[in-house]
């Protein structure tokens, strides 16, 4: 209640002020009415005071005049024409009155002219004739002039030329009389009559005339007086009294001042209207009035000015604040990731959005202003804006909470946020306040914690999966080793069950150390320490090996192998052709790994359209008809440590890292590698790589061995366009058969027509007629000159006896290559005919040999000089680099034929050693073959040794046929006088 | 009039009778045609009784409808069709004839000298000629005023403009109606302020006849219009004036409500139906609208018998207007009615008591209807049209005088036409 009193009490003030101001005013102005009134009623009588004066005055003179007249005939005698014009006339002009009459006893009067008027002298006439007195009285000419006239009795009866007079007169027209009583005062609005106590108007100062013939009569039916008051004013009039009375007539107040003349019973009465009474009073009335509004509107003027200067300085002061705050609030809001809106539901109009919208949502401000519900096509779950109803039924003060995505509609980029509206009263005005929190980074940050949280588990399960599958595979193998050696020990005199345990206890060896190898390798990879060895390579020679590798393993199991080549890829190329064969074995050993007893491998390289012409594109596709996989393996096939759980893979050795490893290899080489598969019906692995391509030296072996016309018979259409396209450019022209049949009529009918082919290319095994078939008939019909040769995936010893003997010429594997196929017809064309090279490993290569040694591990030089030992080689022996220095650089030049060095070693490692060699002064300083003998097996450590100036690098455990292989190589080469 | 004239006039009438006698055997007697509410006056239908019972001869009262009438009597009158006597007002639809071709002047008929000097005068066109025989209800037009009424206010009448407005201000100040002023119903009204400014000055009348000058040069018809439209907005003709027609006169005055009406004694015994004031309690004074100061009264407008002089029984027509001006006729015909003579001999009328009061005034300030009759093109329907329309505040007063020419101008060119 208090509080209600103090917000309204400056009304309550102003109320007051204004109240009390009407009271005064009112109190003031009564006063000053009645004081003013009297002061005018005051003045009223002084004014018709004084006019009755002179009126009296006037009367008494007239009547004086008259009398003195009457005294001067009376003296005559006889009152003649003569006498009257000389006596009267001069009278009249000086007194201006309107004429003289002499009026008889029977009441007719005549003037000096002799001129005969009636004269009733109304009222007066028996105060004149009877009584002799002085009278005065209305009259109306035979002209219908209203005069007034004036009348004396003489003291006899005399004769005015002959007409007997008792009465003398003068009269005035009432107009001119009026003209004189007439007063200028009040605005000339007053009336004055002379008037009889019974209401006739003798005399009235109104111009023009008078129509008021009793005036009592008039105030009767006109005024609103009552009858008493009509009375009471009558009975002063006959008691001649003076009075004031105020009456209205019609719609007018008057002011009735009515005062006795003083002759006979004639009263002057004056009619004032009262607004001219007060006239005085209202004129101050107004002008106070003015004035007081002047002062008030000057007080109100500048009261308002200084409430709009105030108000102006604080709106100013007001929308100053508002316009930083606004600002700020802009600034922060466009800095922040939160979005801010006010809304008003009913109108579904935007109060405020903050400007920040379109940067986070992609949506323009002024389009969210205008229609809030663009912001629900935002939303990433298609739902629309928060629902009309769902909004209204927020109590007021209360809020609503919920998290939303939103995609921002340029960049689509998802945003999450945290949603809160809140209902609010603003001037009684129903606003919803949305805030829209960003929680984009939150929610990556929980994500990412998610996902490395889940990575965390998933290794942890994984290692501890690999832990678990090591455990198994190490002792597998481990067990077999120990469990085989315990059985040497006891069987050491059975020469048949040493040799049984040796290659078991090999074999497991071997397992154990693949198992090692490929944890190290995925272990490197996954650190990121691998790095690629880019070189050129050919093609080719990289398939022909894939090939001399894994079909024996194919053929071991009773599969099929077959590499096909679509296309014409350059057979130069530019890669890591170590990295690559490392991927295609696994991709390939792992599909004849898992495909049952005679199944199928198809291996196909494709040549795919390069994006650049210095860049080749190829695809390599393995394919088998084996166990596949399951759908859910499929997804987790290229990470670590995973492998299938089923009857078949459990009986399969396997670390699960052969295909993590080579997802990485092919993610290191910018490659794609994708796998197809259906449980029971085999799998497909798709490998996408870029090489680039070298600068090919332009052939013309065609040109040279005069080949100009060549027959190529195959069953696979694949395999003829790939030649096609191959020899496209080269000149040779190729003809084609679809069998071993159409390729026998196709040689003989060239032969026939006396165009034989330069050379006949037979695929191996065609459904109608064989190569080794169409050979023969070949051989039989056109003789034994035109070279032909079999083109087959398989391997060819088993057949090669019988093809010679039906004339075949040489063997050369699928996929087709130029440089093969010159490789393989050189000899026939040069006629001399090259024995196959042996493999530069051959065991005899070592013996008579001599090496120095570098082994810091005494077991390992034990084994690495009983092996040396056992190929007939000698070996000296130093248990660090810094000897193996001192030990060369003491030897004499030709002591030794190769040093191996390991790498890892105390005092002097084995690069530092090389260095310190390849640095000396011994004269073979810079040409003996040095060979790293190391258990860093990767490939930077192969370059790290190159980089050394090693020549060449083996890995431990020591495989005996790669030593031979390698240091066989190298040591014809030192025999040629070569640097590797 | 004087015996000699009486004896003369009763000797034609004999002499006419015979003459009128032998036609009596006719199909076709005489024709006369008016205005079928006039023909039924009282008056009219004795007079043709009279006359019929007296020659035996059946007259040809011909009566047309009162809106058809000027037209159709101007055409048979075209066509060569017109009536032996024609029964017509002496006002400006007297224009539409070709009165010097189709009337007789009767100015040596012996029963002139019988006709009072107003009656005469009204029937004279500006030549002198006179048209007709009066043979109407006479009257005199003013303002007639309730006495009663001024008298229980201590007013006098009013005997100039200056009085007559401070009459009308002091009634008008005290609730009173001071002038019933019809709006709808006044048409009258206009021509009697505009009586005395032709009537005294010919001249004037001949101007503006002849088309040289308009009203917009004559000061006192735009004193006129300038007065009517200052009593209107001083309320002296009331409040509802604009709303009020011919059938609220007697109301108006029978009840008090108003006090002055500007109209004609016969009238109070023709159509005022007395209220609680009759017919004693009025009197009267000159009419005052603002063009002379001593204020004005207008004789009567009467109907004329007209002869037609290209019809075939002039002779006939002339005896049967002897028969009509013969005194014992006119005095059985006027028996008992509300008239003003139109002739000396005139006994059996009743004389109103108003007229007779103010007969000195009405002596001094009479003037015969002029304006009506006089002024070509005159009409009293477009008067009222164009001061109404100043009265409703549509026009000014120079447009109202502006259009009271136009009118006029515009009925002159229609009677032409």
């Amino acid at each position: 209640m208090k509080k209600r009193f103090w917000r309204f009490w400056p009304v309550l003030a102003v109320c007051a002020v204004l109240i009390a101001s009407v009271l005064i005013g009112v109190f003031y102005f009564r006063f000053i009415s009645e004081k003013i009134y009297a002061d005018s009623t005051d003045h009223l009588g002084e004014i018709y005071g004084q006019v009755n004066r002179t009126f009296s005055a006037f009367i008494e003179r007239n009547w004086g005049l008259l009398t003195n007249w009457g005294q001067y005939f009376e003296r005559e005698g006889e009152v003649t024409r003569q006498i009257a014009d000389e006596y009267i006339l001069p009278k009249q002009n000086h007194w201006r009155f309107t004429d003289f009459y002499f009026i008889s006893e029977s009441g007719e009067g005549m003037n000096i002219a002799g001129e005969t008027a009636p004269f009733t002298l109304s009222g007066a006439w028996d105060r004149l004739m009877v009584q002799g007195y002085a009278s005065m009285a209305g009259e109306r000419l035979p002209d219908g002039t209203e005069v007034t006239v004036f009348a004396v009795k003489p003291e006899r009866h005399m004769e005015y030329e002959g007409f007997g007079f008792d009465a003398i007169a003068m009269c005035y027209t009432n107009e001119d009389l009026a003209a004189d009583l007439r007063v200028d005062a009040f605005n000339g609005q007053a009336r004055c009559f002379v008037i009889h106590a019974d209401g006739t108007v003798l005399l009235s100062t109104q111009a023009g005339g008078s129509v008021f013939s009793n005036y009592l009569k008039y105030l009767d039916g006109a005024s609103d007086l009552e009858d008493g008051d009509l009375r009471s004013m009558r009975a002063d009039w006959e008691a001649r009294a003076s009075g004031l009375v105020n009456c209205s007539i019609g719609d007018e107040e008057n002011v009735i001042f009515y005062e006795y003349l003083g002759y006979q019973d004639y009263m002057l009465l004056s009619v004032v209207p009262q607004s001219v009474v007060s006239a005085g009073f209202l004129t101050v009335q107004e002008t106070t009035v003015k004035m007081l509004v002047a002062i008030f509107l000057l007080l109100g003027a500048g009261a308002l000015i200084l409430v709009l200067v105030r108000a102006h300085r604080q709106s100013r002061k007001n929308r100053l604040e508002l316009q930083y705050r606004e600002m700020m609030f802009d600034a922060v809001s466009r800095s922040l990731d939160d979005i801010f809106l006010m809304f008003d539901v009913n109108a579904m109009r935007v109060d405020y959005l903050s400007p920040n919208v379109e940067r986070l949502l992609g949506v323009k401000a002024e389009d969210a202003a205008a229609d809030i519900r663009v912001l629900g096509t935002c939303a990433v779950d298609g739902d629309v804006f928060i629902p009309k109803d769902e909004l209204l039924a927020i109590p007021a003060g209360g809020s609503l909470r919920r998290a939303c995505a939103y995609r921002h509609q340029q960049s689509g980029e998802r945003r999450w946020y945290r949603m809160a509206v809140y209902r609010l009263m603003v001037e009684e005005a129903d606003k919803f306040v949305f805030v829209m929190s960003d929680r984009t980074q939150e929610r990556q940050m929980n994500a990412n914690l998610q996902e490395a949280l889940d990575a965390a588990k998933s290794a942890n399960e994984a290692k501890s999966n690999f832990l678990s599958n090591m455990s198994h595979d190490i002792r597998t193998p481990m067990n077999a080793i120990v469990g085989f050696s315990a059985l040497l020990e006891r069987d050491a005199d059975k020469p048949e069950k040493v040799r049984e345990y040796t290659r078991k206890i090999a074999a497991s060896s071997r397992h154990l150390l693949s198992l090692i190898n490929d944890v190290l390798d995925m272990s490197k990879i996954e650190s990121g320490k691998t790095n690629l060895n880019i070189a050129a390579f050919s093609l080719p020679e990289l398939l022909a090996e894939l090939s001399i590798i894994l079909t024996p393993q194919a053929k071991a199991k009773g599969q099929s192998f077959t590499t096909h080549l679509k296309g014409s890829p350059p057979e130069t190329l530019m890669g890591d052709k170590l990295r690559l064969n490392q991927i295609l074995i696994n991709l390939l050993s792992n599909a004849i790994k898992y495909t049952p007893q005679g199944g199928k491998i198809e291996f196909t390289v494709t040549d795919l359209p390069s994006p650049a012409p210095q860049y080749a594109k190829l695809r390599f596709d393995v394919r088998d008809n084996g166990i596949g996989m399951s759908e859910n393996f499929l997804g987790e096939v290229f990470s670590p440590f995973a492998r299938e759980v089923n009857s078949v893979t459990n009986t399969i050795q396997g670390t699960g890292l052969g295909m993590a490893i080579t997802k990485n290899l092919v993610d290191l080489m910018g490659g794609i590698i994708q796998v197809e598969s259906k449980l029971g019906e085999g799998s497909l692995f798709t490998v996408e790589l870029s090489f680039a391509t070298p600068e090919e030296a332009g052939g013309d072996g065609w040109y040279r061995h005069k080949i100009s016309r060549m027959l190529v018979a195959d069953d696979e259409e694949d395999v003829l366009s790939g030649i096609r396209e191959t020899l496209r450019d080269t000149g040779v022209e190729v003809a084609c058969a679809a069998g071993g049949v159409p390729a026998v009529e196709a040689a003989l009918a060239a032969h026939g027509a006396g165009e034989g082919f330069d050379v006949i290319l037979l695929d191996w095994k065609m459904p109608d007629l064989s190569g080794v078939e169409a050979a023969r008939q070949i051989r039989e019909r056109i003789g034994g000159q035109v070279p032909i040769l079999v083109l087959t995936s398989y391997d060819w010893a088993d057949i090669e006896e019988e093809a010679r003997a039906a004339g075949i010429n040489a063997f050369m594997p699928k996929p087709f290559f130029a440089s093969t196929f010159f490789d393989t017809i050189r000899p026939l064309f040069e006629a001399q005919e090259v024995p196959v090279p042996e493999p530069a490993a051959a065991p005899a290569a070592l013996k008579g040999r001599r090496f120095l040694a570098a082994e810091d591990n005494e077991l390992n030089a034990e084994i690495l000089s009983e092996m040396l030992s056992l190929e007939g080689a000698e070996c000296d022996l130093v248990s660090n680099g810094a000897e193996a220095v001192k030990a060369f650089n003491a030897s004499a030049p030709g002591t030794y034929d190769m040093i191996l060095m390991d790498v890892q070693m105390p005092v002097m490692n084995g690069y530092e050693a090389t260095a310190a060699i390849r640095a000396g002064s011994h004269p073979e300083a810079g040409t003996i073959p040095i060979v790293a003998m190391t258990a860093n097996t990767f490939a930077e450590d192969v370059r790290r040794a190159m980089d050394a100036g090693m020549d060449g690098h083996l890995g431990k455990p020591i495989d005996m046929d790669a030593v031979r292989a390698l240091l066989g190589r190298l040591l014809e080469q030192k025999d040629r006088g070569e640097r590797t | 009039m004087k015996p000699g004239k009486l004896l003369a006039a009763a000797l034609s009438a004999l002499m006419i009778l015979p003459l009128a006698a032998g036609c009596a055997g006719k199909a076709d007697g005489l024709t006369i045609l008016g205005k079928k509410s006039d023909l039924e006056k009282t008056y009219m239908v004795r007079v043709f009784d009279l006359y019929e019972k007296a020659t035996g001869e059946k007259l040809r009262v011909e009566a047309v409808e009162d809106g058809e009438f000027e037209k159709e009597a101007a055409a048979r009158f075209a066509k060569g069709e017109g009536p032996d006597i024609l029964l017509h007002f002496h006002n400006a639809d007297l224009d539409r004839f070709d009165a010097e071709a189709d009337f007789l002047p009767l100015n040596d008929q012996p029963w002139v000298s019988d006709l009072t000097d107003s009656a005469r005068a009204y029937c004279e066109d500006a030549d002198g000629n006179l048209l007709g025989l009066p043979f109407w209800e006479n009257s005199v037009s003013g303002c007639y005023y309730n006495k009663t009424i001024l008298d229980s206010l201590g007013l006098d009448p009013a005997s100039t403009q200056a009085e007559f407005d401070m009459l009308c201000e002091a009634l008008a100040g005290i609730g009173k109606t001071p002038v019933c002023w019809p709006a709808d119903g006044c048409s009258w009204m206009p021509q009697f302020a505009l009586d005395p400014v032709f009537a005294d000055d010919p001249a004037t009348l001949e101007a503006l006849n002849a088309g040289t000058i308009d009203y917009a040069d004559i000061p006192a018809v735009t004193d006129m219009v300038t007065w009517i439209a200052g009593a209107a907005r001083s309320g002296w003709f009331g409040d509802d004036y604009l709303k009020t027609g011919w059938e609220d006169i007697s109301p108006a005055l029978s009840s008090g409500e108003a006090v002055m009406a500007f109209i004609w004694d016969t009238w109070f015994y023709t159509d005022f139906t007395p209220g609680k004031y009759t017919v004693d309690d009025f009197a009267l004074m000159p009419v005052f609208m603002g063009t002379v100061s001593e204020g004005t009264y207008e004789g009567g407008n009467l109907n004329m018998m007209m002869v037609n002089k290209q019809g075939g029984r002039v002779d006939e027509a002339l005896a049967f207007l002897a028969f009509c001006a013969a005194p014992e006729n006119y005095n059985a015909a006027f028996d008992g009615i509300a008239t003003v003579n139109c002739f000396q001999g005139q006994t059996t009328n009743i004389q109103s008591p108003m007229v007779t009061a103010a007969q000195g005034s009405v002596a001094a300030r009479q003037r015969v209807s002029t304006a009506s009759s006089r002024v070509r093109g005159y009409s009293a329907e477009d008067t009222l049209s164009a001061l109404n329309a100043l009265l409703r505040g549509k026009t000014d007063i120079p447009a109202c005088v502006s259009a009271l020419d136009r009118a006029r101008k515009a009925a002159i060119e229609e009677g032409k036409g």
